[in-house]
């Protein structure tokens, strides 16, 4: 079937047919990513000649803006992907469970459990961070419970609490990561685990492994480029992410957006803003290639 | 080009001053924006105003911090296009760098006969020497406030705010010019002469309390969440806010530290490119009239630039009487003397303090 299939592929692709469907694509792509690219590129190797002046910035080639964003923030970047990295581990091990209880045991109730997960997001991003600022709050009810259990002198060792206070704390800036974009995580590994068919764990059992085995050597690596795509987009978004650090944490969980935010939107600092950005961006492609090496799944991109 | 907006503004200005009391006659747009801070105005004097001046009014409140502000409008005003609003209240730094940078056109103090009523202490500031582009919306005091109920005892000092007692529970002010001010003041330094050096060791001090996870957060406007709810037991704090937030919860108090606090004003200025420029005189002449500057005083609880607001409040209900001797809201002179404004910087010196002060801040 597939041998026939690539036949008439190949014998259609002549013409120009498919480049006029692709054209509102590229023409996208143009505008709204290249273009911007280059305009940041060349933002982030600029010189802002007025303080006060955002549109009066000139190209000089000025490798120093790399340079001294990687000396002044070095520390900020790196505190963006442990906590982005923390937050995508964790979005696995709670997300995975989920995915794999409503693909294989979800039954009728299938999507309604899918339709629970999706929910929350009709409720805007920022309202649902809020709302968890006050769940936190010190005399909110966490706390309050935490107190009553006379719990905090271990979760303060542990490290999960600080001076009495799970809001602006790390633990706080991670767990919204988490719960913001947990959904992320469970759609896509739901749509790889929905396609296997559940026979193959069964004849897997049946060549003598148990339930863990046939997990472990079927159903997760047919499940990887679910996982995969979750990875990325719980990943990426979470280590640009500044609402987070903003509203959940304090001044020591500041995050490279929270970063690129001040300087692009408070100190009107283009330049600096822009080589982050960039940055930003070079550092999550080749960590991207590198992880989809590790897993298998390089033919995805 | 300029030359010609300020001619515009002159020209209608003075027909309306021979007119009759009806603003709205003197220019032709019936529409008039102010953009303000939050908690800076009540509905009554709004709605009086709307009925008396028949104009098309939207008050926003869209400041939280001057330096966001000023980011969002500064493209275009660099390109000198209307920014929305047709009065804004910057915080006096900022207006005196809008009016440097010739982003500001002159108020029409024309048709503001009532302007003769501005105290004398805010005429003519340094960094508007005329006069000419500003009128004070309201002062105000940067202190401490505590909520008694946390720290266990009452604050007198900014040293308390250093206090490892209060660790993680102490908010200050992404306003560089209170935060740094009120610190100085602790480290013997005087913040209405500030040259970058004198600011050094106010600066470590902050930067090691951040650190350190003394400090909790460093906000805007948005502070007082946190003092109502408890999240913070003391932080750096404006007067009038303060002064609201305890008709609620009377355990929240307000002081100007022993060292001295910080006094600052929120200006009117009119943006290059206001639409209705021609309409702000109408809004400005009514704040000024001393029975609207005390209704509004009244309820936000900051320092009236108006004369008489004292005399009409004293006049007033039970309540309306203790405000006439609230310190927070008439200060006397010994505690005015304890008060410094923070110096007027010059370009350079703005930019190495306020990096330096981002640095810390950490955003």
């Amino acid at each position: 079937v597939t041998s026939r299939g690539g036949e008439d592929r190949s014998k259609r692709s002549a013409g120009i047919v498919p480049y006029g469907l692709l054209s509102p694509g590229i023409l996208w792509l143009l505008l709204f990513f290249l273009v911007p690219l280059v305009t940041l590129g060349r933002t982030s190797l600029s010189v802002k000649a007025s303080r006060f002046d955002p549109n009066d910035i000139r190209l000089t080639w000025e490798l120093s803006n790399y340079t001294n964003a990687i000396g002044d923030y070095s520390e900020q970047f790196l505190r963006s992907f442990v906590y982005a990295g923390t937050a995508t581990v964790a979005c696995i091990l709670i997300g995975y469970p989920i995915a794999y209880v409503i693909a294989f045991r979800g039954g009728r109730y299938r999507n309604v459990l899918l339709g629970l997960v999706v929910v929350p997001f009709f409720t805007s991003f920022l309202i649902r961070t809020l709302a968890w600022v006050n769940v936190l709050s010190d005399q909110g009810p966490v706390i309050s419970v935490i107190n009553y259990l006379n719990l905090s002198g271990a979760l303060e060792s542990l490290g999960i609490m600080s001076d009495g206070r799970l809001l602006s704390t790390h633990t706080a800036v991670v767990g919204g990561l988490t719960y913001n974009f947990l959904p992320f995580m469970i759609l896509p590994i739901y749509v790889s685990l929905e396609k296997i068919d559940i026979g193959l764990a069964d004849a897997a059992k049946d060549l003598y492994n148990n339930g863990w085995q046939a997990f472990r050597k079927v159903v997760l690596p047919l499940s990887l480029p679910g996982l995969f795509a979750g990875s990325l987009l719980t990943f990426i978004p979470a280590s640009g992410d500044f609402v987070n650090a903003k509203f959940l944490g304090g001044p020591r969980n500041t995050m490279i957006g929270s970063v690129i935010q001040d300087r692009f939107l408070v100190q009107g600092d283009l330049p600096t803003a822009a080589a982050l950005s960039f940055m930003l961006m070079i550092i999550i492609t080749i960590g991207t290639l590198i992880y989809a090496r590790m897993l298998g799944t390089d033919d995805l991109i | 080009m300029s030359a010609l907006a300020a001619a515009g503004v002159v020209g209608p200005g003075l027909l309306a001053a021979c007119g009759s009391d009806d603003e709205s006659a003197g220019g032709p747009s019936n529409a008039l924006w102010h953009d303000n801070w939050p908690g800076y105005m009540d509905e009554e004097t709004l709605d009086l105003f709307r009925k008396e001046s028949g104009l098309d009014f939207k008050y926003t409140e869209g400041f939280n911090d001057n330096n966001e502000y000023f980011a969002k409008v500064q493209a275009d005003l660099a390109a000198k296009k209307s920014i929305g609003p047709d009065i804004i209240t910057p915080t006096f730094w900022l207006a005196a760098r809008l009016i440097d940078l010739g982003w500001v056109q002159e108020v029409p103090f024309d048709n503001i006969p009532n302007a003769a009523n501005l105290v004398p202490s805010l005429r003519k500031p340094s960094w508007d020497p005329e006069g000419r582009f500003s009128l004070p919306y309201t002062s105000g005091m940067t202190g401490i406030a505590y909520n008694i109920g946390a720290t266990g005892r009452e604050l007198t000092s900014t040293a308390d705010l250093f206090d490892p007692k209060l660790k993680g529970k102490v908010g200050m002010l992404l306003e560089m010019r209170d935060t740094v001010g009120l610190t100085m003041l602790l480290t013997g330094q005087d913040p209405a002469t500030a040259a970058f050096a004198d600011a050094t060791d106010a600066f470590s001090m902050i930067e090691e309390a951040k650190d350190s996870g003394q400090i909790r957060a460093f906000t805007g406007n948005d502070y007082m969440d946190d003092l109502a709810t408890g999240n913070y037991a003391a932080c750096i704090a404006w007067s009038g806010d303060v002064l609201q937030l305890s008709l609620d919860d009377p355990n929240i108090r307000f002081v100007i530290p022993e060292e001295g606090g910080m006094q600052w004003s929120d200006v009117m200025v009119i943006p290059q490119g206001a639409k209705n420029a021609d309409n702000t005189a109408a809004w400005m002449n009514y704040l000024y009239e001393p029975e609207n500057a005390a209704r509004v005083t009244s309820y936000i609880g900051y320092n009236s630039p108006v004369e008489g607001v004292q005399a009409i409040l004293a006049a007033g209900d039970e309540a309306q009487q203790a405000q006439s001797k609230s310190q927070l809201l008439f200060p006397d002179a010994a505690t005015l003397d304890r008060l410094s404004v923070f110096a007027n910087l010059d370009p350079e010196a703005e930019a190495a303090f306020d990096e330096r002060f981002s640095e810390i801040t950490g955003a």
